[in-house]
């Protein structure tokens, strides 16, 4: 290699002092093992995204009843299984009974139809087509009843009433819902107040003659309802609700239940339960591992071997069959079988830990310089055990939410007036395909937590790793 | 092969001993409860009640019970139903568990070469679309519940059934095979998604590790290295995670059997919680302890006879 | 004397995630026929990896490799590694390990491959070589391990044996037996051997030629008995200083006074290859360092023919 052409100026060949001021060096900055693991945990970006999504949940859950002071236990038989809405508006109209939309009706026919009866039926008659405008509204119709009154058709033994959802008529050419059959009367009439709701409706008549032949549909009627309330019902979401008047109904931003409740209050009360024993399993589990753990592993020898033969004896016992014995046999709660069984984990853990550490030679070092026992669990052990036993949690703590989930959809879990997660999910699922907002919040929520903790654990785990230090 | 003899002695016994210990338990649970074993029974004369008190031997003290329980066990009989007094639990068990085998079985094999295969695949394309794709699939699929995803399937597919009228993937039932498709999907999708993970961090452990270095240093095939020295020893911990996840199958198996108005065991163990028939619980438990102990027995064997350290060496990992 | 290895200004990177790595800087190395060569150098100080890119055994996605000029070829060339208890495969059987290398490299199978595998047993002296070939790596000790992974590269008949600190892993009574054979295989094959290794003595013991590593560099190349007598680079004077007298030597150096002198470390820790300084990577530990040290990195500088020295001394006016 040529040396010549960049040979360097003689005065740059001066001999620098030596030591060196601290200063002159070119140190790079050293970073303790936590550091380092924070570094990389805020660089992945799943991470950072899971602890804001887990962040919010505590805001939502701790801060959730005074920012939605609804009553999760209050039903309101007005609003059933109501989907998702911000404050909306509706009118409080008149509930009809069948007496009233009776007498309405006979009356309206004496002032508005011709004396003369229709001729009597008489059989193998052909019956005629409708004529236009044949269907007619009886008074205003609300979503609490529609009346309708058409004209009497010769030859007709009885009129079937058909529904359809208005925009359904407009590519298909079904009639809808047979909603009655009415018998042949000199006023036909007839009240819909079947399942109603506001928007478009088509209706439609068909005519029977007493053979049961039918005649064409009559030209469909539209009836355009506007969101409506019976006066009772609406005193009870507002009481200044007036009969004709717009009130705005209280808001249910993720819809009500099968009994009205507002969910997301029902939510967040299944909020506190679900992460209370999520998190007061694995933490429970994790103080009784560490002690039966530790004591195997400080004091080893006897006490060690039957610390292990019981913890096999304790993995070989399925989940289910326990919680269940617990509940039939001594009447605990099932979950509680999530802390009689999971401490097993971290107690192996802890154990192999200590057992590891023991022989390592600054452990070594240290009791050779005289520690007790104390000082050498609380200085060494301990903090060392720490990012093992954080990342168990972490993935713990999902196991957990999910466990509570599947007994309570089993119905094992929580009892009746509390509601979890689970429960939620159980109650929401009868209901799935009508309404299935109340089985798909719930769940969502549980899929939410658990999928973070999970992403968290992960990056936690992988942070903490030294092997996985500085590789991509 | 003696240590292998050896190795497999010694876990059976530990599994008997755990099933023994499983059945004790469960009965000195039971019997341990204050109240009436035989409340729920409708209308009971003084007759009657004595002659069921007799039939079930539940006039003798509780250590004779243990005895004809004991006695029972030994010969494969788990007793007469409660609420049933005319069905054994063994036809109950007879009736029902194939159903329940059958599902499981077919989620097991799923999700053990779906696992396999997606974790492989993923850890070859480490860092690439597919893996990236994987890990958020596996990362779902240990995070939603199985009653969720059978829910929503199940509405996805009868709207699907509605739509074009077919009625190929039926939503719920038992019958011919159609119906196993749908629940062993779900009942396969946790234990997959888990096995996958597993697979895929077995798998770049063992890229890393000496050996397949040295393989490579020994100028040997790509698809050699691959098959013979990097797949056979990742799939060895997957294997050791089959026995526990047969397990989760089956419990899981409770829920979907619920979900897909499956005729199985777990179904009839849930109703015989809820109606406190002891000799069912007692018996189910017995049962489902028995065969979850048996099928960790079977994969550790299979795990002996694959990895020569276990056996050879004649201790436990 | 032709070169049956050589490569000029190899470049090693590997990706991570706090940026590039860069474990090679320019590496340029030649070995002839017959010779022994030594790499020495702390860990992390890229010998390792200046051999495993050359024979393709970095996995490329984190490594990026790059050379001028490559020479020989390599299929002559064989590597045996540190760890001889990760290095073979658990799960295959030693036959079999031999077995597939011999298939792949020599064509054999069948009961010629058997064969073979006994001769090579043989060769590097493991007594029962034929019961041996039945055998897991763990039925084996290190030093037997150690045997049959020279076994493993004898069977690609190599003319250049590359060993990756072969007795770093081992017993001291062991690690003379590996390097004896070693040495006894080298003449009885007439291969060349590149021994990478951090043990000046093992150096002295066995090398022709030393090349010494620093920070990603080749610092110092020089015979063996020039380097321990006459070394020039301050890192390699610093090396010598931390050993004591005669030690490594074959004979004492007579450069050196007669008074009794104390050993020396050297201070501090080599550079982050993260970020590679600008200057001399040896600035922040060498006391000979000069204003240019700092900023100029320098090239290596002929002290004689078969001598280099990269520091900037050798051209200092």
């Amino acid at each position: 290699m040529s040396t010549t052409s960049n040979t360097p100026a003689p005065s740059e060949f001066e001999r620098l002092p030596w030591p060196r001021p601290p200063e002159a060096r070119r140190e790079r900055p050293s970073r303790s093992a936590w550091q380092d693991a924070w570094l990389r945990l805020k660089r992945d970006a799943w991470a950072v995204g899971s602890a804001s999504f887990l962040g919010a949940l505590a805001v939502f859950t701790l801060a959730g009843p005074l920012l939605w002071p609804i009553d999760p236990a209050a039903p309101s038989l007005a609003r059933l299984s109501e989907l998702p809405s911000l404050g909306r508006q509706v009118r409080v109209v008149a509930k009809d009974t069948p007496e009233t939309a009776a007498r309405a009706a006979t009356e309206t026919v004496s002032r508005d139809t011709p004396e003369t009866a229709p001729p009597a039926p008489a059989p193998g008659e052909t019956l005629a087509a409708p004529p236009p405008a044949h269907l007619r509204l009886l008074g205003a119709p609300n979503v609490l009843g529609v009346r309708l009154v058409w004209q009497a058709l010769p030859g007709a033994a009885s009129y079937t009433v058909y529904r359809a959802p208005g925009p359904a008529l407009l590519h298909a050419q079904a009639l809808g819902v047979p909603l009655a059959e009415v018998p042949a009367s000199p006023q036909p009439h007839y009240q819909d107040s079947f399942e109603l709701g506001p928007g478009p409706w088509l209706y439609s008549v068909v005519a029977q003659n007493s053979d049961g032949d039918e005649s064409p549909p009559s030209q469909p009627l539209k009836v355009d309802l506007e969101p409506g309330m019976a006066l009772g019902d609406a005193l009870s979401e507002n009481a200044e609700a007036r009969l004709g008047e717009l009130i705005s109904l209280k808001a249910h931003p993720m819809g009500t239940d099968s009994f009205g409740r507002d969910l997301l209050a029902r939510l967040i009360q299944g909020a506190r339960i679900s992460l209370s024993i999520g998190l007061l399993a694995p933490l429970l589990a994790l103080f009784i591992g560490l002690g039966v753990g530790g004591a195997a592993g400080l004091f080893g020898g006897k006490v060690d071997l039957w610390v292990m033969r019981v913890t096999d004896v304790f993995l070989a016992l399925p989940f289910l069959l326990v919680a269940i014995l617990l509940q039939v046999t001594l009447g605990l709660p099932p979950l509680t079988a999530l802390v009689a069984l999971s401490w097993v984990g971290p107690a192996r853990l802890v154990r192999g830990q200590i057992l590891q550490l023991r022989e390592q030679e600054f452990v070594q070092a240290s009791r050779l310089l005289g520690a007790g026992p104390v000082h050498l669990l609380l200085q060494h052990l301990l903090p060392n055990t720490l990012g093992v036993l954080l990342v168990a949690v972490t993935f713990a703590i999902p196991q957990a939410i999910f466990t509570e989930a599947f007994l309570s959809f089993i119905g094992l879990g929580v009892e009746p007036p509390a509601a979890s997660w689970g429960t939620l999910c159980n109650d929401g699922i009868r209901t799935f395909l009508t309404s299935p907002h109340e089985f798909l919040f719930p769940a969502l929520f549980i899929s939410g937590t658990v999928l973070s903790f999970n992403l968290l654990g992960d990056a936690l785990r992988d942070a903490l790793d030294p092997k996985l230090r500085g590789r991509s | 092969m003696n240590g292998f003899f050896r190795y497999f002695l010694k876990r059976l016994a530990l599994g008997v001993l755990t099933v023994f210990v499983l059945a004790t338990a469960t009965f000195t649970a039971l019997h341990l409860i204050p109240g009436d074993p035989l409340l729920s029974e409708k209308e009971q004369t003084p007759e009657l009640r004595a002659s069921l008190m007799k039939q079930y031997h539940l006039d003798q003290p509780p250590l004779v019970q243990y005895g004809y329980f004991l006695k029972d066990l030994s010969r494969g009989e788990f007793g007469i139903s409660f609420t049933q007094p005319n069905r054994k639990v063994n036809d109950i068990i007879r009736d029902h568990f194939p159903v329940s085998a059958t599902l499981g079985l077919l989620a097991i094999s799923l999700a053990a070469t779906g696992g396999i295969l997606l974790g492989s695949f993923s850890a070859l394309r480490r860092g690439q679309a597919l893996d990236r794709a994987t890990l958020f699939w596996v990362i779902l699929g240990v995070s939603v519940p199985n009653f969720v995803i059978a829910a929503c399937l199940q509405l996805a597919i009868s709207e699907f059934n509605q739509k074009t009228g077919t009625e190929w993937l039926p939503v719920g039932g038992w019958g011919s095979f159609h119906h196993r498709i749908l629940p062993a999907i779900v009942l396969a999708l946790g234990t997959q998604a888990f096995l996958t993970r597993l697979m895929r961090s077995s798998l770049l452990e063992v890229v890393h590790q000496d050996y397949v270095r040295t393989a490579r240093a020994k100028g040997l095939s790509p698809l050699r290295i691959f098959f013979v020295h990097q797949l056979k020893n990742a799939v060895l911990p997957v294997l050791t995670y089959l026995g526990p996840s047969i397990a989760s199958v089956t419990t899981g198996g409770f829920v979907v059997e619920s979900v897909f108005a499956i005729p199985g065991l777990g179904r009839y163990f849930v109703q015989a919680i809820q109606q406190l028939d002891y000799t069912v619980i007692l018996g189910l438990t017995v049962f489902y302890g028995s065969f979850l102990v048996l099928m960790v027995l079977a994969v550790d064997l299979l795990y002996g006879l694959v990895d020569p350290r276990i056996s050879l060496e004649g201790r436990t990992r | 004397m032709s070169s049956l290895l050589s490569v000029k200004n190899l470049q090693v990177e590997f990706r991570t995630d706090d940026g590039p790595v860069q474990a090679v800087r320019g590496v340029s190395l030649s070995v002839s026929a017959g010779e022994t060569l030594a790499i020495v150098g702390e860990s992390g100080c890229g010998k390792s990896v200046t051999f495993q890119a050359l024979l393709g055994l970095l996995p490329t996605p984190p490594a990026q490799i790059r050379w001028d000029e490559r020479s020989g070829q390599p299929k002559d060339w064989a590597m045996i590694f540190q760890d001889p208890m990760t290095s073979l495969n658990p799960t295959l059987t030693l036959g079999t390990q031999l077995e597939e290398t011999l298939r792949a490299r020599q064509g054999l199978r069948g009961q010629a491959a058997r064969d073979a595998a006994v001769a090579l047993l043989e060769q590097v002296r493991i007594p029962e070589a034929r019961t041996r070939l039945g055998q897991y790596p763990f039925e084996l000790s290190g030093g037997m391990r150690q045997r049959v992974m020279i076994a493993i590269a004898l069977a690609c008949r190599p003319r250049v044996l590359i060993a990756d600190e072969p007795t770093t892993a081992l017993d001291v009574t062991i690690q003379a037996q590996i390097l004896a054979l070693l040495k006894q295989l080298q003449k009885e094959q007439g291969m060349a051997l590149v021994l990478i290794t951090h043990d000046l003595g093992v150096v002295a013991r066995m090398a022709d030629r030393v090349a010494v590593f620093y920070a990603g560099q080749v610092v110092e190349e020089a015979p063996v008995q020039e380097l321990f007598d006459h070394p020039r680079h301050p890192y390699t004077q610093g090396l010598r200083a931390s050993l004591p007298e005669g030690h490594g030597t074959t004979a004492p150096s007579s450069s050196t006074s007669a008074s009794p002198r104390r050993l020396t470390s050297i201070d501090g820790s080599p550079p982050d290859l993260l970020h590679p300084p600008k200057g001399c990577a040896f600035f922040d530990r060498c006391g000979e360092a000069m204003q240019v040290c700092r900023g100029n990195a320098p090239d290596p500088y002929p002290v004689s023919a078969s001598h280099f020295s990269r520091c900037w001394r050798e051209v200092r006016p």
